[in-house]
């Protein structure tokens, strides 16, 4: 069990033990991300973020770098639009000067000029990057699309002109406004004692200012009318990648966890309707899966699939006509009381190392989930009825209006894939190096 | 029903946990792995660990593409596919419903030297795992038109590995570049054409011939009672024929005696260099100092060449370095990706600097306590898991006879000196045994020799 203590300031910390491995996980996180950048300023909270390990009161980026070599230990960074993270990892003999520096780093990042060059000039070499990768390519244009001028529509790596117009203001600005005590939650995992979580934790908030836990600037999403498709036009692919989908659900609507079944049904095992049709019966794809989406808000509805570029239209349609059948017939008796077994016993994977059972109890209170989310979550599953899976099904998912997105190769099979969907309201090429 | 499948069946029931031989103990980390072995040759290694409700199950078969002939490359990889279809008691599609109605994870992987499957269950799943793994060693059906999908979808993996992806194309070309004569020269998932041309029967002697009890070792890990566990794997496996697995008649890699150099243009916005020198085999002592170095040149923001080419310079965006971990002598592998404006020369330039200062000068007493520090580090972080542990377990004993060398390999860290990381800097960073793949934009490309 996870324990959760209040700390000065409104400092949330969570810890959850476990002496199987000497290794430590330290979790600091903001109960603000990358929705807080503007529209012109977009990959601010992530450059901010990254600023940490470029320099801290007087030890310079790579006096930082030797000195987390030298104690075994690592720190990484995620940034999404509702939370960031700064994850750290230590062999348990060197956790005292960790957390000395793991504290310094969050409590007095100097923010120097030329290391805050050398990293903008980093990510945009890193946005270039990620051309390369076609999977990415054709999430990026599902999220634009399906969000539009939404926040999460935006990627907190942000864009290469939003990354180039940074100052150091902005930085120091953002860092001051959410870097505060009620805006933060602390979490220990592994082989640490409650009494020295404790400890640590007051030691990395010592110097934080105090401050207000901000409010979420994101509002519910609309969903966005017609069937509409994306092309993401690449040279020389001899396979696509194809995502399709709607808005899905939030964690609060009273049929998410209807919803979640039905999804599992349909897409969320190697079982599934979309795995056994598209890659056991015809082999058009190594992979095919569905999936919901997160967040705060009413996240995304969203199938994946990588035909080959010959297969691409007709494993569209195939898909198209599966999800029709699933929203309009539903799922049936036996297939809701096996997706639920499948459910309710793999839980246990969920929840079998103490960083997962940290990670669990920090989403709940992040994001906002109801508080039994996942101490209820087996429960949850195996108390759906058909009913209520299949009026989910109807009441939040719709085959009226849907974006595919795809990378390939336009010239050969761009107008296969139009056809491939009926009633194909709007349709845009975008070259694969546009931003 | 077949006599063998009745014989089976009745075996199933009547197991013999005496005929199981104990043949020792293997300290691994606090704990030990205990090893029995079967009077068929089948292995089994125990490791009971309770820190979670739930079990872990390895089959590791001593095949891989190693195994393999030139015009059947990616029979082993196509293989580790087929062995999700039917048995003789079970349709299509039933093995992974089964494990999937019982909460279980489950998955399979093939590389040159090896191929494992495994699946991690609740714990009182165990027998499942057991019941699905000796059915599928034993009854496997191999038709047409289970082959034929099965090659769509491998071939479909196989566009999406390496034809459409830039690391897995170079890569490919570099192994096929740098090795001549052993089979590391050919990918594991095989070359496009043969995986076409696979036929049932090629799979059924495949079969028959590497996927026995002699051939296999099977790693259970988790919270298990030992003697219940032999008895399910005496009853389950006991009546397995061994096979006659033929002798490996692999050629040695002859020395590399000139540098090879091959470009190729690709849809890409930036340049790439994949460099590959011969290296040590996993059990030779120096593939332990070559690691060491490799930390020391590419592991984290302060090593040597991050220093030099992300920070100092800002040439590349992303950079790797890799000891291959194979039975037979492997690649020591370098990739770097240029950031837009920059050239391979650019990297070149400054990665020929960095390699000879490793071979002239000693590395720094503060740069070996880091390394060693990294390596611990990652060695801790591969155990977090049951199925991390059981692999460990099995990947060791598997290329080397020996599951405690995974954590030997921390003892020889700490033992490796500077004159050791310099000895291996010098036997193994040789410029005539490199082999460079060079990738540049399409559009930026001027005199390139193309790939075969």
């Amino acid at each position: 069990m996870t324990t959760r203590i209040e700390l000065e300031g409104g400092t949330l910390l969570f810890v959850e033990e476990s002496h199987a491995i000497p290794l430590v996980e330290v979790v600091v996180s903001t109960r603000s991300g990358s929705a807080h950048d503007s529209v012109e300023k977009q990959g601010l909270f992530r450059t901010m973020l990254g600023m940490f390990r470029r320099g801290a009161r007087d030890l310079t980026s790579h006096q930082i770098e030797d000195a987390l070599d030298r104690l075994g230990s690592e720190i990484s960074l995620d940034v999404n639009a509702s939370i960031s993270t700064m994850y750290g990892q230590v062999i348990e003999r060197n956790l005292a000067p960790f957390i000395e520096l793991f504290s310094t780093l969050l409590e007095s990042p100097s923010f120097p000029e030329d290391e805050f060059g050398r990293l903008k000039r980093e990510i945009v070499a890193d946005l270039i990057g990620a051309r390369d990768n076609d999977r990415a390519l054709a999430q990026r244009a599902f999220r634009r699309g399906v969000f539009r001028d939404h926040p999460y529509s935006r990627s907190a790596a942000g864009t290469i002109p939003g990354v180039e117009s940074l100052t150091t203001d902005d930085a120091r600005a953002q860092y001051r406004k959410h870097f505060v005590k009620g805006n933060l939650v602390i979490g220990f995992s592994g082989d640490i004692s409650l009494e020295a979580a404790e400890r640590y934790a007051r030691r990395i908030i010592r110097d934080v200012p105090d401050g207000p836990r901000l409010q979420d600037p994101v509002p519910p999403p609309s969903p966005i009318p017609g069937r509409r498709l994306v092309f993401v036009d690449k040279p020389e692919r001899t396979q696509t990648q194809i995502v399709i989908g709607q808005l899905g659900t939030s964690p609060h609507d009273e049929d998410h966890i209807p919803l979640t079944v039905a999804n599992a049904v349909f897409g969320g095992t190697f079982t599934s309707r979309l795995m056994r049709e598209v890659r056991s019966k015809r082999g058009w794809s190594y992979g095919a899966s569905s999936r919901l989406g997160i967040d705060r808000q009413r996240h995304s509805f969203a199938m994946v699939t990588f035909p080959a570029a010959t297969d691409a239209a007709a494993c569209i349609a195939l898909q198209l006509e599966l999800f029709t059948d699933l929203v309009e017939k539903g799922i049936t008796t036996r297939e809701l009381a096996f997706i639920k077994r499948y459910l309710a016993r793999s839980y246990a994977f969920e929840i079998d190392t103490a960083s997962k059972r940290l990670h669990q109890a920090l989403d709940v209170d992040l994001l906002g989930l109801p508080a039994d989310y996942y101490s209820g979550y087996v429960a949850h599953v195996e108390a759906v009825t058909l009913e209520q899976a299949n009026g989910a099904l109807k009441n939040r998912l719709t085959t009226r209006d849907f974006l595919v997105s795809i990378v390939g190769t336009a010239s050969e099979i761009e107008a296969k894939v139009r056809e491939a969907i009926p009633e194909l309201g709007t349709h845009d090429v975008v070259p694969f190096d546009r931003d | 029903m077949s006599t063998a499948r009745a014989k089976w069946i009745e075996a199933l029931n009547t197991g013999d946990v005496s005929k199981i031989t104990f043949e020792g103990v293997v300290p691994f980390g606090g704990g030990e792995v205990l090893r029995y072995r079967l009077e068929n040759g089948l292995q089994v290694r125990l490791l009971v660990d309770r820190s979670a409700p739930v079990v872990t199950y390895f089959t590791w078969f001593g095949v891989g593409s190693r195994h393999e002939k030139l015009g059947k490359t990616g029979l082993a990889h196509l293989f580790e596919h087929l062995m999700f279809n039917e048995t003789e008691s079970l349709k299509a599609g039933e093995f992974d419903r089964k494990l999937e109605e019982n909460g279980a994870e489950s998955n399979a992987a093939t590389w040159l030297d090896w191929t494992y499957y495994y699946e991690s269950l609740p714990a009182d799943r165990l027998s499942l795992a057991v019941e699905l793994e000796s059915d599928r060693m034993a009854h496997l059906v191999l038709r047409e038109p289970q082959v034929a999908s099965e090659k769509e979808v491998v071939a479909n993996e196989r566009r999406f590995r390496v034809d459409d992806d830039i690391e897995g194309a170079a890569s490919e070309l570099l192994y096929k570049t740098a090795y001549t004569v052993h089979p590391y020269h050919w990918p594991t998932i095989g070359w496009m054409e043969d995986i076409q041309n696979f036929t049932p029967e090629d799979c059924e002697s495949f079969y028959r011939t590497y996927y026995a009890p002699n051939n296999a070792l099977v790693v259970i890990c988790g919270d298990i009672k030992e003697k219940d566990v032999l008895a399910k794997i005496q009853k389950a496996y006991g009546p397995i024929p061994s096979s006659e697995i033929p002798l490996e008649n692999t050629h040695p890699e002859p020395p590399q005696l000139e540098e090879r150099r091959v470009a190729v243009r690709k849809p890409t916005p930036t340049e790439k260099l994949y460099i590959g020198f011969h290296g040590p085999a996993l059990g030779d002592a120096d593939h332990v100092h070559l690691t060491v170095l490799n930390e020391i040149l590419f592991g984290g923001r302060a090593s040597r060449l991050y220093r030099a080419l992300v920070i100092e310079k800002e040439f590349v965006s992303d950079l790797r370095g890799w000891v291959a971990t194979f039975r037979d002598p492997g690649l020591y592998e370098l990739h770097f990706t240029a950031r837009p404006g920059k050239t391979a020369a650019d990297i070149e330039g400054v990665l020929a600097r960095e390699l000879e200062r490793a071979k002239t000068e000693p590395i720094s007493d503060d740069e070996l306590v880091r390394a060693k520090a990294r390596l611990e580090l990652s060695t801790l972080q591969s155990m977090e898991t049951m199925s991390g542990k059981a692999e460990q377990i099995g990947f060791y004993e598997t290329v080397l006879g020996d599951a405690s060398v995974s954590f030997r390999r921390l003892e020889d860290y700490r033992r490796t000196t500077a004159g050791d990381v310099l000895r291996a800097a010098r036997r193994y960073l040789v410029d005539r045994a490199r082999t460079t793949i060079h990738v540049q934009p399409e559009e930026a490309a001027t005199s390139v020799e193309a790939a075969e």
